[in-house]
Formats: C-alpha cells, sequence, structure tokens
C-alpha cells in the first residue's frame, strides 16, 4: 500500500519480505516481520497437543458408514500433496476423494507424480476439466487486465474442492499449509483459521472472483467462467462444509516434508532455473517460468525470495544466504515461454509486450527501448550478500527432470499415464 | 422493538486492514474493502471500520478508502472513524456514505463534538473510549500517549448531555484475546443512560449473550476472530440466540 | 412487461451507490440527476436525503426542484422518499427553528422524545392494510434518525416502536415515505424496495 521508495526499513531484519508484500506484511517494533513472529510459534508449541486437537477436530466427520467419504483432498502433482494425504490416510486413517484441477500447463513429471500418488496411497480421484475455450479466453483476460495467467488455475484449485464437498454432500475439506500464515503471519497457529470466500478472493484471486470477470472484461460471458464460482452460503451451510488447514496441528516445514515422501512415497523432483528448490510446483511448465516472471515484473520479487525466506526462517539458510541465492536467480530467463505461445495463440513478441505492460514502475525503470533497470526488493535489501559457495546447508535434490526435452508439451489429462 | 446490534469491526493500518492485539501487535489480515464486502454478504448488523494511525500521523480521515467502500453499495449501514480533526471532516464522512462517524482523540475537544453534532446529530456520532479497570475504578486510556487517567464525569458530559448518541467501550487490555472482554467496563460504566457498543476481547458466542442481555448494551462489536471462520457473523448469531438481535442468514445464489 | 427506470433525485446531499447498487442487482434501470428532463423519463422518483432537514429544502429550492417534485405529484406520478427524503414530502419540520417542507402529506416532522434519536435495526408493524408494505410487515429495518413524521393516522401505513411509536412508513395516493434507509437494510430492504417500484408503478 505504500509508494515510496523502499528503505532498509521496509524489510524484516531477519527474513527477506518487505512491508510490500501483497498479502500484507506488519513489522514489530524489533524490525521483525509478522511471519517471522508466527513462525516462532512452530518451535514453541506443543505439537503433540496440537495432534490430539486435530484428531477432535475430524472426529465428527468420520463415516459411520464407511458408504461416503470422510473428506475431501485437494492434490496436485507438485507442492505437499503427497504428505497430505499421508497424514490424511496413513496417520489420521480418514478415507478421502481427492480432487485435482487440470491447470492445462502440466509436465510429465506432475501427471506421473500424480498417477504415483492415487496409486500408491490407494485413493479415489476426481479431476476437473474446464473447456480449453473458455480456459484460453480467460487466461488471454486476465494476462491482459492484471497480468497474471495463473488466474483460472488459482481460482480452479480453490473452488473446486469446495464444490465438490457441496455436490458430494462430504462436508470436510483438509487443505495443507494456510499461504498467508505461513507467509506473512496473517494467523497464529493457535487460531486454526479454516478456509473463507473472503480469503479466496482477497488473495487467491487477487481481489476478483468469477462473477467479477465478465462485467469487467466483455469479451467473456458467464460460460466462460461459471464453473469457477463460489458455492453461495446456503449451500455451504446446508452442507455444514468447512475447511481446515493441516498447518494449524502439525509442524510445517516442505523441505522435510518433501524428502520424506521422495523417500517413503517415491515423489519426483526436478530443476528450476529461477529457483534453488526443486521440490514445489514440479507439476507446471508456467508457475516457476512466465507466472514467477510476471510476478517479479508486478511485485518486485519472486518465487525465490518465498523459498529464501522459508529456509532462512528454518534455520538453514543465513539472511545473506538467501540474499545471495535471491539475487542468483531471480533474473535468470523463464523458460517454456514458446509452450505458452503456442497454447494461447500468441506469438512471443506480444506475449513480451503484453509482459511490459504490467511491469511495476516502482520496481523498473526503462532507461532505453526495451532496456530494463532492477530496482526491486533485492536491490534495496541492503543487506551484503554472502558468497554463493556457502549454501552448501540447503540443499535440494532433483530425482527427475521437470522439462523432458524428448516430450517437451502440454500433456493433457484425460489420456491417462501408463504406471 | 430495537434490536441490538453485532458490528463488525475492521481495524486499518497503513491502508491494510489488520488484526489488533492489545492496542500494540498486529497483524495483517487484507484489503479493507474485501473484509466489508464479506461482513455484507453475512449479514453483520453494522460495520465499524477504524483507521487507528490517521491522528497519530495528523492525516486526517482516510477519504479515499472511503469513497472506495462506498462504491461498493453495501446495503449494509457503515460507521468509519480515525483522523477526525474538524466539523467539516465529520460532515463529509456522513454525506460520502457512512451512516456514522467514530471520535477517539477528538473527543476531548467538546467544541468540535458539538459543532459536529451540530450539523450531523447526536445519533451520526460514537464516541471511542478505551477504558481498563484497575480494581477500583475505570480508566481512559489516551492512545497517544499510552497513559490512562481515571474516567471523570468530564469525560462523559458529551454522552450525559446527549452530544453523542453511543459510547463504544474498548478493553483495550484485552483486545484481540480469546474470551477476555472485561465485564466490569460495563458494570461499572457510570453513566447508567449511554448506550455502550461493548468491543475488545470478544469472541464467543457466551460472551455475546451475557453483553446482549444487559440493558445499558446496544451493540457489541468483533474484530480479529470474525476473520477466522466461514459465516462467523452468522454462526455467532444463531450461538447467541434469541430475538434480541436479527437472525442469521445464508444468502443463496449470491452474486 | 416494460423495464422499470427508477430516477434519484440529485440535489447535492448524500451518497447514492449503496441506491443505485441496490436497484442495480434487482434489475432496475436507474438515472441519477436534478435535471427535470432526465427526470421526465423516469417512471418513479427516489428522493433520498442525509442530514439535516432546512440545508436539505434550501438545496432543493436552489435547484428548482420543490416545484418539480410538486409538479410531478399534481400529474400523479409516483415518487418515494427515503429518510430524511419522507421528512421534505412533509409540510414543515420543527428541526432547528421551523422550516416549511414539500407539503406534499399533511404532517409536520418533530423531534423524538428522549434520549432524541432511533438507531439501529427495528421492525415495522403495519397499522393499515396497504400491497405495498405487506410482505414486509414485522421485518427488521434499520434507522438512523432524531426526528420523525407525526400526522393524520390516514397517511401512517406502518409505525415502529422506539420507547414510543412514531409513523415509519406514510403514504399519499402515488406518494410514499419511509423512515427506514431500504438500501442499508440488506435482503429486507432489497425486497422492500422492488415491491415499492414495481407496486407504486403499478398503483
Amino acid at each position: 500500500m505504500t509508494e515510496p521508495a523502499m528503505t532498509e526499513n521496509s524489510f524484516c531484519r531477519r527474513c527477506l519480505y518487505s512491508i510490500d508484500h501483497p498479502l500484507g506484511l506488519v513489522l514489530d517494533e524489533e524490525g521483525i516481520c509478522s511471519g517471522c513472529r508466527i513462525h516462532e510459534e512452530k518451535d514453541r508449541l506443543d505439537w503433540n497437543a496440537r495432534w490430539t486437537q486435530l484428531e477432535s477436530v475430524v472426529r465428527p466427520y468420520r463415516s459411520r458408514d464407511g458408504r461416503n467419504y470422510d473428506c475431501i483432498v485437494p492434490v496436485t502433482g507438485a507442492n505437499d500433496s503427497y504428505y497430505i494425504v499421508h497424514l490424511v490416510k496413513e496417520r489420521l486413517k480418514l478415507n478421502p476423494l481427492l480432487v485435482t484441477y487440470n491447470k492445462y500447463f502440466n509436465t510429465e513429471l506432475g501427471i506421473r507424480n500424480l498417477a504415483n500418488l492415487r496409486i500408491r496411497f490407494d485413493c479415489d480421484i476426481l479431476t476437473q476439466n474446464v473447456n480449453p475455450v473458455s480456459v484460453r479466453k480467460i487466461t488471454g483476460t486476465t494476462l491482459r487486465q492484471f497480468g497474471s495467467v495463473y488466474w483460472h488455475c488459482l481460482a480452479g484449485q480453490s473452488v473446486f474442492p469446495v464444490q465438490t464437498a457441496v455436490r458430494y454432500r462430504v462436508p470436510l475439506v483438509i487443505w495443507g499449509a494456510h499461504q498467508g500464515l505461513e507467509q506473512v503471519g496473517m494467523f497464529s497457529h493457535e487460531h486454526e483459521v479454516q478456509m473463507t470466500r473472503r480469503y479466496r478472493k482477497d488473495h487467491d484471486l487477487m481481489g476478483v472472483e468469477a462473477g467479477d470477470l465478465p462485467s469487467v472484461f466483455d469479451t467473456l460471458t458467464e460460460e466462460d467462467v461459471w464453473q469457477y464460482r463460489y458455492p453461495d452460503d446456503g449451500s455451504l451451510q446446508a452442507v455444514g462444509v468447512v475447511g481446515i488447514y493441516l498447518g494449524n496441528y502439525v509442524r510445517w516445514d516442505p523441505k522435510t516434508q518433501h524428502e520424506l515422501m521422495m523417500s517413503t512415497h517415491q515423489y519426483r523432483t526436478g530443476r528450476f532455473a529461477r529457483t534453488f528448490d526443486c521440490y514445489d510446483h514440479v507439476d507446471c511448465f508456467n508457475y516457476m517460468n512466465l507466472h514467477d516472471q510476471l510476478k517479479l515484473y508486478k511485485r518486485g520479487y519472486s518465487k525465490v525470495t518465498d523459498h529464501a525466506c522459508r529456509e532462512i526462517r528454518h534455520g538453514r539458510l543465513t539472511r545473506d544466504q538467501g540474499l545471495a541465492l535471491v539475487r542468483y536467480y531471480e533474473q535468470r530467463p523463464a523458460e517454456n515461454l514458446d509452450l505458452f505461445c503456442e497454447w494461447l495463440g500468441v506469438t512471443p513478441s506480444s506475449l513480451a509486450f503484453l509482459m511490459d505492460l504490467h511491469r511495476n514502475p516502482q520496481y523498473w525503470r526503462e532507461t532505453a527501448p526495451g532496456r530494463w533497470e532492477f530496482k526491486g526488493w533485492s536491490s534495496a535489501s541492503g543487506a551484503a550478500a554472502a558468497p554463493l559457495e556457502d549454501v552448501r546447508s540447503c540443499e535440494f535434490t532433483a530425482t527427475g527432470k521437470v522439462d523432458t526435452r524428448e516430450r517437451r508439451s502440454y500433456i493433457v489429462i484425460g489420456k491417462g499415464y501408463p504406471t | 422493538m430495537l434490536k441490538k446490534r453485532l458490528v463488525g469491526v475492521i481495524t486499518v493500518r497503513d491502508g491494510w486492514a489488520v488484526q489488533s492485539f492489545g492496542y500494540r501487535r498486529y497483524l495483517p489480515l487484507g484489503h479493507p474493502e474485501k473484509l466489508a464486502e464479506n461482513l455484507d454478504r453475512w449479514g453483520a448488523d453494522e460495520i465499524l471500520v477504524l483507521c487507528i494511525d490517521r491522528t497519530r500521523r495528523n492525516v486526517g480521515p482516510d477519504f479515499d478508502l472511503l469513497r472506495r467502500l462506498g462504491s461498493l453499495g453495501l446495503s449494509t449501514p457503515l460507521a468509519f472513524g480515525g483522523g477526525i480533526r474538524t466539523v467539516a471532516e465529520a460532515g463529509a464522512i456522513i454525506q460520502s456514505g457512512a451512516e456514522r462517524v467514530c471520535i477517539d482523540a477528538a473527543l476531548r475537544d467538546a467544541g468540535v463534538v458539538g459543532g459536529i453534532s451540530a450539523l450531523v446529530g447526536a445519533q451520526a456520532i460514537i464516541g471511542v473510549l478505551p477504558l481498563s479497570f484497575d480494581g477500583a475504578g475505570l480508566q481512559r486510556l489516551d492512545y497517544l500517549s499510552g497513559r490512562s487517567t481515571p474516567l471523570t464525569a468530564a469525560d462523559l458530559s458529551l454522552f450525559d448531555r446527549r452530544v453523542v448518541s453511543e459510547a463504544l467501550i474498548v478493553d483495550w487490555r484485552h483486545e484481540g484475546m480469546t474470551a477476555a472482554f472485561d465485564f466490569n467496563l460495563i458494570r461499572r460504566f457510570p453513566a447508567p443512560d449511554v448506550p455502550l457498543i461493548a468491543f475488545g476481547g470478544v469472541s464467543e458466542a457466551d460472551q455475546l449473550k451475557m453483553l446482549f442481555d444487559d440493558d445499558r448494551v446496544a451493540a457489541v462489536g468483533i474484530g480479529n476472530s470474525l476473520s477466522y471462520r466461514e459465516h462467523a457473523v452468522q454462526m455467532l448469531k444463531r450461538q447467541a440466540g434469541g430475538t434480541s438481535i436479527r437472525a442469521a442468514r445464508f444468502v443463496s445464489d449470491s452474486r | 412487461m416494460k423495464k422499470i427506470t427508477v430516477g434519484i433525485v440529485d440535489y447535492g446531499v448524500g451518497n447514492h451507490a449503496s441506491v443505485r447498487h441496490t436497484l442495480n442487482e434487482l434489475g432496475l434501470r436507474c438515472r441519477t440527476s436534478d435535471d427535470p428532463v432526465v427526470l421526465d423519463g423516469c417512471d418513479v422518483l427516489l428522493l433520498p436525503g442525509v442530514g439535516a432537514f432546512r440545508p436539505a429544502i434550501e438545496a432543493l429550492r436552489a435547484r428548482a426542484l420543490d416545484r418539480y417534485l410538486l409538479d410531478r405529484a399534481d400529474r400523479n406520478l409516483p415518487l418515494l422518499g427515503i429518510c430524511l427524503g419522507m421528512q421534505l414530502l412533509a409540510q414543515a419540520s420543527h428541526e432547528d427553528g421551523f422550516t416549511h417542507g414539500l407539503g406534499l402529506v399533511p404532517g409536520e416532522v418533530v423531534e423524538l422524545p428522549a434520549p432524541h434519536w432511533h438507531i439501529g435495526w427495528n421492525t415495522i408493524e403495519q397499522v393499515q392494510v396497504d400491497p405495498l408494505f405487506h410482505e414486509s410487515d414485522g421485518q427488521s429495518f434499520y434507522f438512523n434518525h432524531s426526528y420523525a413524521y407525526r400526522g393524520p393516522i390516514e397517511f401512517q401505513i406502518c409505525r415502529t416502536n422506539a420507547g414510543e411509536e412514531f409513523a415509519s412508513a406514510i403514504r399519499r395516493d402515488r406518494i410514499v415515505g419511509v423512515q427506514f434507509h431500504p438500501e442499508k437494510s440488506q435482503a429486507a430492504g432489497r425486497a422492500l424496495l422492488r415491491q415499492l417500484i414495481v407496486g407504486l408503478c403499478d398503483a
């Protein structure tokens, strides 16, 4: 919300976040941010007690006759899905219906991980495929109007599980970590915050719900967007839908969790150009590339900063090391833009043009036609960066490839995957 | 008969809606307009937006925010406060779509408050009193200096003379805590005819019920905890029960 | 059925976003103006109002809208007054001295008894059978005022109890006034507004 230039005082002294964070970030009198303060709870709370609390929260939802699912679990071929299903099925002994939204930008690795997920854990899964014409129209519009290629993914991933809960009359939806809590300390773990429509609209969807799209952007019609509409309050209340976050009850540590799932359940990972983390987002050609590039243009920082802050807070990186990693990775060229252009039906130069329109002048200055000077977060963070050789403490292992040169194309879901 | 009100309180700091804890600690929530729109859909009886950093920065009320809230076309009554210094500022707020103004720091200036009352009417003014109970009597906090002094008859004069209609009693010590509102602030409030809005550390239905049962309480404000659950307003209304407040409503086929 | 156009009389007082939003949600066309030519094109006029009586009536007079509204009333065209807008329909108000109103509904506006305000949600009770208000009988609406209409019972459709009773809705032929804010009364307000506008156009 603040316009003036960033100074050292705009930043947390412990991690690399600034008060310009799009979710909102508060610095306290010691210059420590709300995200770091809430992270301190991870080393202070009694996690055994919290697990017991989780068991009592889910108890009323266990199906009495075994004839319906106990819960809905949203999954993808990446992120924390394996660990979430492990906790739900193997630790809580619930019977989940997995749901996944086809984001179109699927890598082979992601498809493989998703197939392996449902097979290894022996779960039922529902996939939502919205028709490609609507998805392309929506994506073209959201890219033009607010510089996002990911709106449809975020909208679909966040609403399909809720719609499924209503349609199947399975009230409990179980998510992993709450992004607001993990990144900016939006809530204490002890608040046991639940899923709300308000959070989804305000943060996941950048203020734009499905119902807002046709009125602002004339090319879209109700036919293109109705699938992304949140169920109304009456429907939610009739079923008693509630969404909980395992991260409120389990000491959430994605790196450690992923490594566990890699060794016990064959979750496969891959390397990216724009970050050191190999575990998140391996299912998507665009999240760590085109989407991440746009984030840098609009927000002045990119996902590698989120990864660095997370590892700093977990004590596996110092702030200096984190900053060194950020500066190393955040200007790397995004990959696979050609695939996106082919899919959307735009030329690379028109994509570049559209992207440039969304460069935030607070972070970018055009010094000559087509030449941009970056004045983003990492340029104002202040701390002297550590040499890159020092960051052995935070190693991520790639056991697969995000981008297999032999088969570089979006994988169409529905064809299935050979086990 | 007049119903009691469940008021959704939105605390705004540096343009962000935040959770506030004891007037000291803050956690981010999001955009105030998104919270207001959500409270409107949930059927809160009133929305109270308090911009807590405006007076300290001496920048006057946040008219930009008020304009954005106004453009939402909310169908819920809105009270707006923070940074009000002059009669003109208060008048402009009422003309911009808020039903009522909230005054804290300026409450100490009887001349200004009198002028506002003459312009917009006592019904459009809520006087904010951050109070604490020290075992002997009630103390009023001056949030700018951080000092508390005993609540005096002079403090209550504007209310007694009906220049200001309602008092927002803020249990600032317990703000942000679960089920911690100190009922002494109501029980020991020296002016029995002044309608009170209780706020600060109210989160549970049984507190709500107890407060609504008290004749002095016209409304109860809830802040932070409304953001922790879906349908928080409706759930509290259902559980607090009774006919003293409007029934909970779940919108069907929302826009 | 022909689409109804509602004209919001804009006399420089108050903010009309909530009213417009509610009308749009109801699928009604809406024009906000002080120009008689624009307002002539509307099927029903809505007279809003916030603040004090005298500045409001003077603002109407300054734009010659008082004569325009009287003229429309003579032609039996519908008019809905909300809150202060309802009070303006009366013959006079005793707020801050004595001020003449539009005189469209016999009666005067007087101060509420102590504590001299009425704030919050309260129910309206029909005292006369009227199809416009029938569905809303007993529902709660949002009030925020310190003065109220007092006049012949024949013009009172609904009354409300705020310690003492007063008229919360008045009507004379196709002139209707409501003391509460239907545009700030959520679902109940939306439903009543629809009923009033459609009903007045049909009446």
